[in-house]
């Protein structure tokens, strides 16, 4: 009798073990993805932050090129002004092109390509792609993982278990989707 | 290849560096005990409280300046971020693509190509690479090269590895000093301290050994879930392939003044194709080329 008693208090412990690990769990990778999409905006604005020193550096050379430099500001302001991941990145992608553009004319001014100061930004400005790159590449990664605990057994029982209190990482999952929607 | 889950990676990492520190806490006292039983049976506790103190102390300092030692040891200077803009950009994109924190760069000085990580956790890794590596590997390649590194830094791998490398060194002192010592030992007439001394003379020369397989064994599966690791930050395989077939090309440099304790924290060993802390350069990539 008082050995089943002591099994019983043993399973109970343990059980409230599970809960709290799987609470814990459940933030701990909330938290992750709140992290990650931070780190997206940090590069996005970074990025940003670069350009007008970029158009400073090369206004005095490509003084023909009007539209290609104004097709990098506007993409810069469209990137500034954009709300949420998705805008933002769309914004970025833009810029990208535009970049890619500035970039393709400046080989065919040397004296351009002899600037310190303009191959330092280009290499800054490739650099920032790659981290945004990468920064997405891990929120991907991040919701991944919640998702997995989300819909896997017995993940599923404490998703829907402590599901309001983590309503907020589920809408993040969503607005990934329609983004991965869009794009394909 | 199987490819093994980070966590699980993570949590056995930790269980035997704890079974690890254990293990050598006992064979110290043990080969402390034999020792005193040995030399002088009427200090034998004080013999053994100086050797449980001088142990748990060497055992937490190394624990703590893990990535200290194994730099210094190498004669590694730190890399500015303004020296090294590629360097620092590669590993700051890899960190974002790990959810790492940034750990600290290093340059080693020698022509071969080559790059370890220490460290007793994510957020007090060092990394170091040669300046060999920097000026033969492209973009790609140093990129994949680093992954590697920070997939060790990920799976709490230098943890492992810096504590096996610190304890063989550890308790290859400790035997060295009692075989040599016995040359100078008063040969005793007393038969009980001869099984004694034969006793201590066994251990000071298995210890080592058992530990250096323990070593040698766990080094190389760490390679490969390193290897995999990279993939899973960069996406992209054939950097890393690349890299280890220069390396492969570069193998003819042989560091001489890497000590053979750190070898296993190396990207490729150091020593040649002989060293057994690294599974062959082809194995490494024909897994690569399967992911």
């Amino acid at each position: 009798m008082l050995l089943l008693f002591w099994i019983l208090i043993i399973l109970g412990i343990l059980l409230v073990f599970v809960f709290f690990g799987y609470y814990n769990r459940f933030v701990l990778l909330g938290n992750r993805i709140d992290n990650s999409l931070a780190q997206i905006n940090v590069q996005l604005k970074r990025r940003a932050d670069l350009i007008p020193n970029l158009i400073e550096a090369v206004k005095g050379y490509m003084k023909h090129e009007k539209a290609a430099i104004k097709a990098v500001t506007d993409a810069r302001k469209a990137l500034v002004g954009a709300k949420g991941v998705e805008q933002k990145v769309e914004a970025n992608k833009q810029l990208e092109s535009a970049l890619k553009t500035i970039f393709a004319i400046a080989e065919g001014y040397p004296d351009l390509k002899a600037n310190t100061n303009f191959l330092e930004l280009q290499r800054e400005l490739t650099s920032t792609e790659d981290k945004i790159a990468y920064a997405r590449q891990f929120y991907n990664d991040s919701i991944l993982t919640y998702n997995n605990l989300c819909k896997t057994f017995p993940g599923v029982l404490f998703a829907n278990l402590y599901g309001k209190k983590e309503r907020k990482y589920l809408q993040i999952t969503e607005a990934e989707k329609k983004n991965i929607d869009v794009k394909f | 290849m199987k490819r093994i889950d980070f966590r699980d990676q993570i949590s056995s990492n930790k269980r035997k560096s704890f079974f690890l520190m254990i293990s050598v806490f006992v064979i110290l006292i043990a080969l402390g005990y034999f020792i005193s039983l040995a030399f002088s049976p009427e200090y034998l506790f004080f013999i053994i409280i100086i050797a449980i103190i001088f142990s748990m102390s060497y055992i937490l300092i190394s624990y703590y300046n893990s990535h200290k030692i194994a730099i210094a040891s190498v004669k590694a200077t730190k890399a500015y971020k303004d020296d090294y803009k590629q360097y620092h950009d590669l590993v700051e994109g890899l960190t974002l693509a790990s959810g790492l924190p940034k750990p600290e760069l290093y340059i080693m000085h020698s022509k071969s190509i080559n790059a370890f990580a220490s460290g007793r956790d994510p957020s007090h890794a060092v990394i170091c690479v040669t300046e060999g590596a920097l000026e033969k590997l492209d973009k790609n390649e140093l990129e994949g090269v680093l992954a590697h590194e920070l997939g060790h830094i990920a799976s709490f791998d230098m943890r492992y590895m810096t504590l096996v490398a610190v304890m063989v060194g550890m308790i290859a002192i400790i035997s060295q000093i009692f075989l040599r010592s016995l040359w100078f030992s008063s040969g005793g007439n007393d038969k009980n301290k001869a099984i004694f001394i034969l006793i201590g003379i066994v251990l000071a020369i298995l210890a080592p050994i058992v530990v250096y397989l323990v070593q040698m064994s766990i080094s190389r599966k760490r390679e490969f879930s390193a290897d995999a690791s990279a993939v899973k930050f960069t996406r992209y395989p054939n950097g890393l392939i690349r890299a280890l077939k220069k390396i492969q090309k570069d193998s003819n440099f042989s560091e001489k003044k890497i000590s053979k304790a750190i070898a296993p924290l190396f990207i490729s060993s150091p020593f040649g194709k002989l060293s057994s802390t690294h599974p062959p350069i082809e194995k490494r990539i024909s897994a690569l080329e399967k992911m």
